[in-house]
């Protein structure tokens, strides 16, 4: 269980974030929804202990602020938005930092290689030997979910749950990668773990999560289930922009929505 | 994961380089053992390294007890301060490029090598007058030991300006590296300038760098050192491969980042004070090592730090050795061979790989 109580971060004397309170339980998706500038990435920097902050954030009953960097990968493996890399890697190597970095619990038999296994969770198979600076932007993204993946590979371990925090991870996708990479993070949750994802797209939001957070000017203005929080209201005051809830285009345009997704 | 039935794999994995690796680790080992006894066999005298086999046999003639001489009192210690001092410094530039994030950092931008030099020119131009009773009573070893505590000095004032409120700031460490190492470059002119004839001499000397000077005591100073750094090296490589992702991607992963960083900034910092207070300026050795070894085996430093020492210590006796033999019976200084070699080979390297290096 991850408890957020009452979370405000300040830069200087300003103050970016407040009030943030919510609790994500595992088998849980929480998505953190709001516009550009709103606290969602300053958010999750808090949680995975980058930045000081007030209030209270516990993670299985550790407070984040004060545990060690060790105990915090071994609960948690964080995505981030973007990962510079400096030296040439291939993607196995890459991977591999994953699976040396936290447990991924997984007990290795004969053949079984926990790297091919996260390259085919992201559908990146036959990519180890590549040099990961060669790869395009959504393939790096995908090598470096193939790393967190490993982190944390049994979301359950030592009967305690496990999460995985993901700053934007469709962000540079393709839809059928989005989808791909959705349905990963609800595996993940569906056996035993958590999931926190920050996302823009509110249609893949009301799709996977099971808790919507949205955050506009560094506090919660909402939050709740898809259908309580997906609502023309919540959606004008947070993003300043007026749409509306299951309203479809009128004149016969074409659209398309990730929900009409068949597997 | 969900992802279906397992995915069948080669026993050697694509894009696995840590075979190679090893495989590398094991060559280079030979390479030290043939470049130590090739080093042990060549000098300006003509003393056989047979000496040491004939001493087994117990057969101690005249001549035998000469090249004895040669060999255990000059050549030995040597070959064992050029080892510690290669190992040392390309260790070092490993380290430095992992923590910088920079394969163009090298043991000299954090300013111990200026900060270094600083203490030496300092020891040789003002010793006599100013620090009379200090240089009575260490000897030959208060140059070493001013070079050395220059070094540390330099490294400390620049980890302090750079740390601000618990966290090192690697840009500001490398920026503040430049001013720094420039304004002790401007100190050692003002050294260099009011230095009289025989003062010149033995700076030019000790700026280009030499091995010439080894003797036992200084490996017993230096040598625990170098090899303490030496030891900690490996409990390096884990972080520094996770900082290769970032900062607070180490840190997701695990990695005590601050203390990461203090610890290596520490161990190079008294490993090179040490080598360049015993060598001078040896160039080249820190940077051209790693990038080397990256090319052949990857950056994976649990493999790429051992890797370099041992390749650090051989180059730098087969240097030392061309030093030693090319004008016999002068001496080349040993940071000429290495810059004479070393920086077209950088280049040459450079053009062929430039793709890989491409950030």
């Amino acid at each position: 269980m991850i408890r957020l109580d009452d979370v405000s971060v300040a830069i200087g004397k300003r103050t970016i974030l407040g009030g943030v309170t919510f609790e994500a339980a595992p088998r849980g998706l929480t998505v953190i929804v709001g516009p550009n500038g709103s606290g969602k990435t300053t958010l999750m920097k808090a949680m995975s202990g980058e930045m000081a902050y007030g209030g209270s954030i516990t993670m299985n009953g550790y407070e984040v602020s004060k545990a060690e960097s060790a105990r915090q990968a071994l609960m948690r493996a964080v995505l981030p938005q973007a990962t510079a890399l400096s030296f040439p890697f291939t993607v196995r190597e890459i991977v591999n930092l994953g699976v040396l970095s936290g447990r991924s619990g997984v007990r290795g038999g004969f053949g079984f290689d926990l790297v091919e296994q996260a390259l085919a969770a992201v559908d990146l198979q036959g990519f180890s030997g590549r040099f990961y600076q060669e790869l395009s932007g959504g393939e790096q993204q995908r090598v470096q979910l193939a790393r967190v993946l490993c982190q944390v590979w049994e979301p359950v371990l030592d009967g305690q749950p496990r999460y995985l925090f993901l700053d934007e991870p469709v962000s540079s996708l393709d839809i059928k990668h989005q989808l791909a990479i959705m349905e990963t993070a609800r595996g993940f949750a569906d056996r035993g773990g958590g999931v926190i994802a920050i996302l823009h797209d509110l249609n893949l939001a009301a799709m996977y999560a099971d808790n919507i957070i949205v955050l506009a000017r560094g506090r919660m203005v909402a939050a709740g289930s898809p259908r309580q929080v997906i609502r023309d209201s919540v959606i004008a005051t947070a993003f300043e922009c007026n749409l509306g809830v299951g309203k479809t285009p009128s004149g016969g345009a074409p659209f398309v929505l990730p929900q009409s997704f068949s597997p | 994961m969900s992802a279906g039935a397992p995915v069948e794999t080669n026993r050697t994995a694509a894009g696995d380089r840590t075979r190679r690796a090893r495989l590398a680790i094991l060559l280079l080992a030979i390479l030290l053992l043939a470049t130590m006894l090739l080093s042990l066999a060549s000098g300006a005298s003509g003393a056989s390294a047979l000496v040491i086999l004939r001493d087994l046999f117990g057969q101690a003639d005249a001549e035998a007890l000469r090249d004895r001489i040669i060999i255990y009192d000059i050549r030995l210690p040597r070959l064992l301060l050029g080892a510690l001092v290669g190992a040392a410094l390309a260790v070092s530039g490993a380290v430095m490029q992992g923590l910088f994030r920079n394969p163009l950092a090298d043991p000299g931008l954090v300013g111990v090598s200026s900060g270094a030099s600083l203490g030496a020119v300092a020891m040789i131009v003002l010793g006599p007058t100013m620090f009379g009773s200090f240089n009575a009573t260490l000897g030959p070893l208060a140059l070493p030991v001013m070079a050395f505590l220059g070094g540390l000095i330099t490294t400390f004032v620049l980890y302090q300006v750079a740390t601000r409120q618990g966290r090192t700031s690697v840009a500001t460490m490398l920026l503040a590296g430049i001013a720094l190492g420039a304004l002790a470059m401007a100190v050692t002119g003002v050294m260099i300038f009011i230095a009289d004839d025989r003062q010149l001499r033995d700076l030019t000397f000790w700026s280009l760098g030499s091995l010439a000077g080894a003797t036992w005591s200084k490996i017993y100073v230096v040598g625990p050192i170098i090899l303490a750094s030496l030891a900690i090296s490996p409990f390096l490589a884990r972080g520094l491969n996770a900082l290769a992702l970032g900062e607070p991607t180490a840190h997701h992963m695990g990695i005590p980042v601050q203390k990461l960083k203090y610890a290596a900034i520490v161990s190079v910092a008294a490993a090179v004070g040490a080598a360049v207070a015993v060598s001078g300026g040896i160039g080249f050795v820190g940077i051209v090592v790693a990038h080397m070894l990256r090319l052949a085996i990857g950056p994976d430093n649990r493999y790429l730090l051992p890797a370099s020492a041992l390749l650090g210590a051989s180059l730098l006796l087969l240097a030392d050795a061309i030093a030693r033999t090319i004008v016999a019976p002068a001496e080349l200084p040993i940071g000429i061979v290495t810059a004479l070699a070393g920086a077209p080979f950088f280049l040459w390297i450079l053009l062929r790989k430039r793709g890989l290096l491409d950030l």
